[in-house]
């Protein structure tokens, strides 16, 4: 077999926007028939791309979770697409409303509506890398000499993810967003975020709810608001623009050479000067503020960095979402089809030294004092209670293989003993042998899942797809610490 | 969940930490030093008397590659391009020449290539697995090299022993050969054959009396099939060496091998060595395979893997 | 026909011109395996010394693969110029050979007698010739080409640049073309054999190649040297591809085992003409190499060396923009040492210049050849005097996909610096822009391949 077409659907319900889009992906071998197999996505198309509706709320702070029900099964509708042929995808909450307190509601409830594919609920770092995916700042980073960063911005937050070399290496949230002030037509401010208020009084800004502002000083603080956001991205000020950010600070100062802007605000930098009131008021926030004063900021160009246009503007995340969240595992591996789907595992990781590679002593030391942290970590479930990634084994052997895996499948029998599914993840092609090897020892209990080829970090959580034509299976890796990565 | 989460964060900024400590403070984030890979030796004097793990599992240090490229414009850039091919590049230059350490080198891995056809299988590794040895026509190593035909066709001798010694119509017959680098069998028969052992005990599949065959090229499957008649052979062989490896397997594999077989016929897993394909790994698939050739009773082409 | 002589005291009778010609040839562990060599140098100057006196029209009128039982026999017959063939048709080949190294035949003269010539009368005069003798001979042909840039030129050297990676990795492919740029390598094509045989691959690199020239504005030409009908697959899905590439055979057997026909190659000169995205007029690149018909069992009793020349007089159908002989990589059974090698990459740069083709040779060896780097020195220096259109230049000569040794981007700079010989004039003036080269010589950039980056 040479080549396989999936489908993957990507929904972004953000908090002031909700959109999906439908791709399809082909899966093409990319080993030579001397070789053990090997399958990657080739090519990614876009078939359908749904409205950019209104995210359906219930007053201010929480989002009509059967209102997305029904914008979906439209969708889906006009799409012509049945649920049963997706087979990945991802989902993603946006920041501001991931915190809302019905958002593992309406995560159930999309997990109904969107067919049974692979769910990310994602948090906002991956959100950030997504969009940035999106957005074309991977694809530029692998021709850059130096680092790119995306920041996508939307109705709540902005999402900023640095991409070098093709990989991403950090991302920061910010509470930086079109509706975190909300005003009607004569100027009359309907909602300030609570999100902002250190922020405000720390820069000596006032603005509170119900009071008339003027064109002057709402620009003012728009204007405020980008340059904290750029003063940040760029490393240019960190103290007083620090007070935007949600969640961990950068840990180091990134020399940024090239910065795109995407999401709603960055669609509306090249929407035309906003020079009023009216202008600014037009969708119930001073979004389109933002994003003028933001292309102001460009034109100046104060900054040390080159602005590019990006590829995708207010659909960024949920193309990323769609098209680049699912990877595929090596193709040899250790499965039960009937055990897949599965979803939402978090990682464990097992990080070998060449000491305890070579120290049969140590590593069963390892092996313990990591299962030990998975045990305190992780509930006692008849599932899965964690995948774990090996890392470090670099070349294994045959005499090697049988005392890691010998290490392995006692102690985790030992330990987990309920646990009727083992899952490893090795970051190296060694998953058929390994699987093989702690099959042989298990003979059932547990069952072993054992794919490989995939990287992942603690904090992660990962799912994996219905194996298609055998062996190739899609995975989501869902990145929720992603700054802490080294 | 809370604390847990903690927990979680605490344990990743002590790795962090201790990562970025190692790394030194000029490090740039987002690079990783490549590590040195974990390479357990496998000295086959030394596991013919059951070792101990630990010499088992001995770690060599491989030499690193380095770059020669004086004042490169960009020093980060010249490691991004060595960490993605095995190829000789950055080596620099004296004049249109390379440098004397580049030059030697070439000249020492051309001398382990060399070695590897003029080389022989170790004896305790066969012994070790219990392989008795037959031989093909081939007579001596230059003869084999201009005569392939000999090496296809077993002498009277191995003839004779494989009637005495083997399993008739076995479901699975194993066969190690030499073939152009000897070497190649020593590096990689302790991790391809067990792991390929367990593959096919893991799919209920019998197997026949393995043996080894000296100055064997591929075609002697045809003969050895005409003679034992098993539903499918594997043969593991040396492969013509290299200069980045001398000692890279190719496993070639038939359902029911007989006289006048091409080689559409035959299914291939090549570059087996340890930089190449994982030879645990590969040994793993080639039971796979092996079990998908009984199920479909065929192999090559015509098999859908 | 004559084919009966007399040489120190003794007398032979040969049987017909297959064997005439087979014992011609000096030396190789081919002939041998197939069991058609000369048994000794008696023997072989015996067959030599009849050949010699038969006339161009005992070769035409006595095919040794009659046109009726191969394609390829059909291609030669219908690619003789009858005017030129009856004006020498009865010269002997002792009279073609001295003809064509006298100083009356100049690059002009000798193209316009290879019109009259079969493959199997040129491959004749090789038989004849001492190694100088074909040096000599092919130096006086300069074969000039045009697909994006010209090669060819008198005093031109071109390579090919050949960064294979063992699993087509795109960035490592990357990786080592920069290394060979930065040493001037690369006039002749940017070609990558792949590991993988997929349309979808082929493409990846294909692309890359081409984003790289675009960038950087190199003057040369792309090709990544699947399969000819993978090529045809992947320029069907818009794979930007300059150059097409094939394998090719002496005979419709040898070619049926490489998985192609006349047929094949015809359809693909066509998808070409409609969808190639080079300037043109030529845009194939073939390969050869003595004994792969045999290694088919594809020869029908036919020496190795006439076999090569019938690929040629294929190839010359298509008007390629590069041919080369791979001499050393077929193995020892062929050719199985330095001696036998370099014979016959000598051979077959004359016999491909010869019939008009515009030759290159892969200087190389495997590791289980009687062979060393040495000895690749001397070939190149060799080919590099008889005016070889291009060689290959792999990162210090050892490629790491194919497992066998060639010429190195530093081999390459020497053979130029040597013999005063000049990258393909396009491409010097790029490299000057790119601060590589300056009045032919490499500047302190080269070697660095991050100039690229």
């Amino acid at each position: 077999m040479d080549e396989q077409w999936i489908q993957s659907v990507g929904i972004d319900v953000g908090t002031s926007t909700t959109k999906m889009i439908v791709s399809r992906l082909r899966l093409g071998r990319m080993s030579s028939t001397f070789s053990l197999p090997r399958y990657q996505i080739v090519e990614r198309q876009l078939l359908y791309a749904s409205a950019v509706h209104s995210t359906p709320l219930l007053g201010f702070d929480e989002i009509d979770a059967e209102g997305i029900g029904e914008i979906l099964r439209r969708e889906y509708e006009t799409a012509q697409i049945s649920l049963s042929s997706i087979k990945s995808g991802a989902v993603i909450i946006t920041g501001e409303t991931a915190s809302k307190k019905n958002a593992q509601h309406i995560v159930h409830l999309l997990a109904e509506r969107s067919g049974d594919f692979v769910v990310a609920t994602a948090g906002a770092d991956l959100e950030g890398v997504l969009a940035g995916k999106g957005a074309g700042a991977e694809k530029r980073s692998q021709t850059l000499q130096g680092t790119i960063v995306n920041v996508d911005i939307g109705g709540g937050t902005a999402n900023a993810a640095y991409f070098a070399r093709g990989r991403a290496i950090a991302t920061v949230t910010f509470h930086v967003g079109g509706r975190l002030i909300r005003l009607d037509p004569q100027g009359v401010v309907q909602y300030v975020s609570p999100n902002i208020s250190q922020w405000l009084s720390a820069k000596g800004l006032r603005i509170q709810t119900g009071q008339a502002i003027g064109f002057e000083q709402i620009k003012d603080i728009a204007e405020h608001m980008a340059r904290s956001m750029l003063d940040y991205l760029t490393g240019k000020e960190r103290q007083v623009s620090g007070l935007l950010v949600l969640g961990p600070h950068l840990r180091d100062a990134f020399p940024v050479d090239e910065l795109t802007v995407s999401g709603g605000v960055g669609q509306l930098m090249t929407a035309g000067p906003v020079n009023s009131i009216a202008d600014v008021s037009r969708y119930g926030d001073f979004g389109p503020l933002l994003g003028y004063v933001l292309q102001q900021e460009r034109e100046k160009g104060a900054y040390p960095v080159r602005w590019l246009d990006p590829e995708q503007t207010v659909r960024a995340t949920v193309i990323g979402a769609g098209m680049q969240s699912t990877e595929i595992s090596g193709s040899t591996v250790h499965i039960k089809p009937e055990l897949l789907p599965i979803k939402n595992i978090p990682i464990l990781k097992l990080e070998l030294t060449s000491e305890q590679l070579t120290d049969p002593e140590q590593l069963r030391k390892e092996v313990a004092s990591v299962y030990g942290m998975g045990e305190r970590l992780f509930e006692k479930t008849a599932g899965i209670p964690f995948a774990l990634a090996i890392s470090g084994i670099g070349y294994c052997s045959y005499a090697l293989l049988q005392t890691i895996a010998q290490e392995l499948a006692d102690q985790y029998r030992q330990t987990f003993t309920e646990s009727k599914t083992m899952v490893v993840i090795c970051e190296t092609d060694m998953a058929k042998a390994l699987g093989q090897a702690l099959a042989l020892r298990c003979k059932g209990a547990p069952e072993i899942i054992c794919i490989d080829q995939v990287r992942v970090e603690y904090g992660d959580y990962i799912d994996l797809g219905e194996p298609i034509s055998g062996t190739i299976i899609p995975v989501v890796v869902k990145t929720l610490a992603f700054d802490e990565r080294p | 969940m809370e604390q847990q989460l903690d927990f979680l964060v605490d344990k990743v900024v002590a790795e962090l930490q201790k990562k970025l400590g190692e790394m030194g403070q000029t490090a740039p984030a987002g690079t990783q030093k490549t590590e040195v890979p974990a390479t357990p030796q496998m000295e086959a004097a030394q596991k013919a008397t059951s070792p101990t793990v630990r010499e088992q599992l001995a770690l060599p240090v491989e030499p690193e590659r380095t770059a020669h490229v004086p004042n490169p414009k960009w020093q980060e850039g010249l490691n991004e391009l060595l960490d993605s091919t095995p190829a000789r590049i950055g080596v620099w230059r004296t004049g249109v020449r390379p440098l004397t350490k580049t030059m030697l080198q070439l000249r020492r891995d051309h001398a382990a290539a060399v070695d590897a056809v003029y080389g022989e299988v170790s004896q305790a590794l066969l012994d070790e697995f219990s392989m008795f040895t037959v031989e093909t026509q081939y007579d001596n190593t230059e003869n084999y090299l201009k005569r392939p035909d000999m090496g296809r066709i077993l002498n009277e001798e191995g003839v004779r022993l494989l009637q005495e010694r083997c399993q008739k119509k076995p479901q699975v017959q194993i066969v190690v050969s030499d073939g152009l680098s000897a070497s190649a069998v020593d590096a990689n028969l302790r991790d391809v054959l067990p792991s390929l052992t367990d593959s096919l005990k893991s799919y209920g599949l019998s197997c026949g009396t393995p043996f080894f065959v000296k100055g064997g090229r591929v075609a002697s499957m045809d003969h050895i099939g005409e003679l034992l008649q098993p539903e499918v052979l594997v043969l593991l062989i040396g492969e013509r060496p290299g200069l980045v490896t001398a000692h890279s397997m190719s496993a070639y594999m038939c359902y029911r091998p007989r006289k006048g077989m091409v080689e559409s016929e035959r299914t291939v897993i090549s570059n087996i060595h340890r930089q190449g394909t994982s030879p645990i790994e590969a040994g793993a698939h080639i039971g796979t395979i092996l079990s998908k050739m009984l199920e479909q009773k065929a192999s090559g082409v015509k098999l859908v893997l | 026909m004559n084919t009966k002589t007399t040489v120190l005291g003794q007398t032979y009778q040969f049987r017909d011109l297959k064997e005439v010609f087979a014992k011609a040839n000096e030396d190789k562990s081919g002939d041998q395996l197939a069991g058609i060599a000369a048994a000794d140098s008696r023997e072989r100057v015996a067959a030599k010394q009849v050949l010699a006196d038969l006339t161009l029209a005992d070769i035409r009128n006595n095919p040794m693969l009659p046109p009726e039982e191969d394609e390829v026999s059909r291609v030669i017959e219908a690619g003789i110029n009858e005017k030129i063939y009856n004006e020498i048709k009865n010269w002997s080949v002792a009279e073609l050979r001295e003809y064509i190294l006298s100083h009356n035949a100049g690059d002009s003269e000798i193209k316009r007698i290879s019109r009259g010539l079969s493959s199997e009368m040129i491959a004749a005069t090789a038989k004849l010739m001492s190694n100088l003798d074909l040096i000599t001979a092919a130096a006086k042909i300069r074969n000039i080409t045009h697909c994006n840039t010209a090669i060819g030129q008198q005093g031109v050297l071109a390579a090919r640049v050949q960064p294979n990676h063992p699993s087509d990795n795109v960035q490592g492919i990357k990786a080592a073309l920069y290394e060979g740029l930065s040493y001037g390598i690369g006039d002749a094509v940017i070609g990558i054999n792949p590991v993988i045989d997929t349309a979808d691959s082929v493409k990846d690199i294909l692309t890359m190649t081409k984003d790289v020239m675009n960038k950087f504005d190199i003057p040369t030409q792309n090709c990544v040297l699947a399969h000819v009908s993978t090529q045809m697959r992947a320029i069907r899905q818009g794979a930007p591809a300059d150059l097409i590439f094939q394998s090719l055979a002496g005979s419709e057997k040898g070619n049926n085992a490489f998985g192609i026909d006349v047929a094949l190659l015809d359809e693909a000169d066509e998808l070409m003409r409609k969808e190639g995205t080079s300037y043109g007029p030529n845009f194939w690149y073939f390969e050869t190499g003595q004994g792969s018909e045999l290694s088919s069992e594809a020869h029908f009793g036919i020496d190795q060396l006439t076999m090569e020349a019938r690929c040629y007089g294929l190839a010359r159908k298509y008007n390629p923009f590069i041919v080369n002989t791979v001499v050393g990589f077929i193995g020892p059974e062929y050719l199985y040492d330095s001696r036998q090698v370099i014979r016959a990459g000598l051979e077959d740069h004359y016999m491909g210049k010869l019939h008009g083709l515009p030759m290159g040779c892969d200087v190389c060896y495997t590791n289980h050849m009687k062979v060393d780097q040495n000895d690749m020195d001397n070939l190149g220096i060799l080919l590099s005097a008889a005016g070889v259109n291009f060689v290959i230049g792999v990162a210090m000569a050892d490629d790491v996909m194919l497992n066998y040794q060639s010429t190195s981007f530093h081999d390459i700079a020497a053979f130029r610096e040597v013999l005063g010989l000049r990258p393909a004039p396009a491409f010097e003036k790029w490299l000057e822009k790119m601060g590589i080269m300056e009045n032919g010589k490499l500047t302190s950039n080269a070697g660095d391949p991050t100039i690229f980056m």
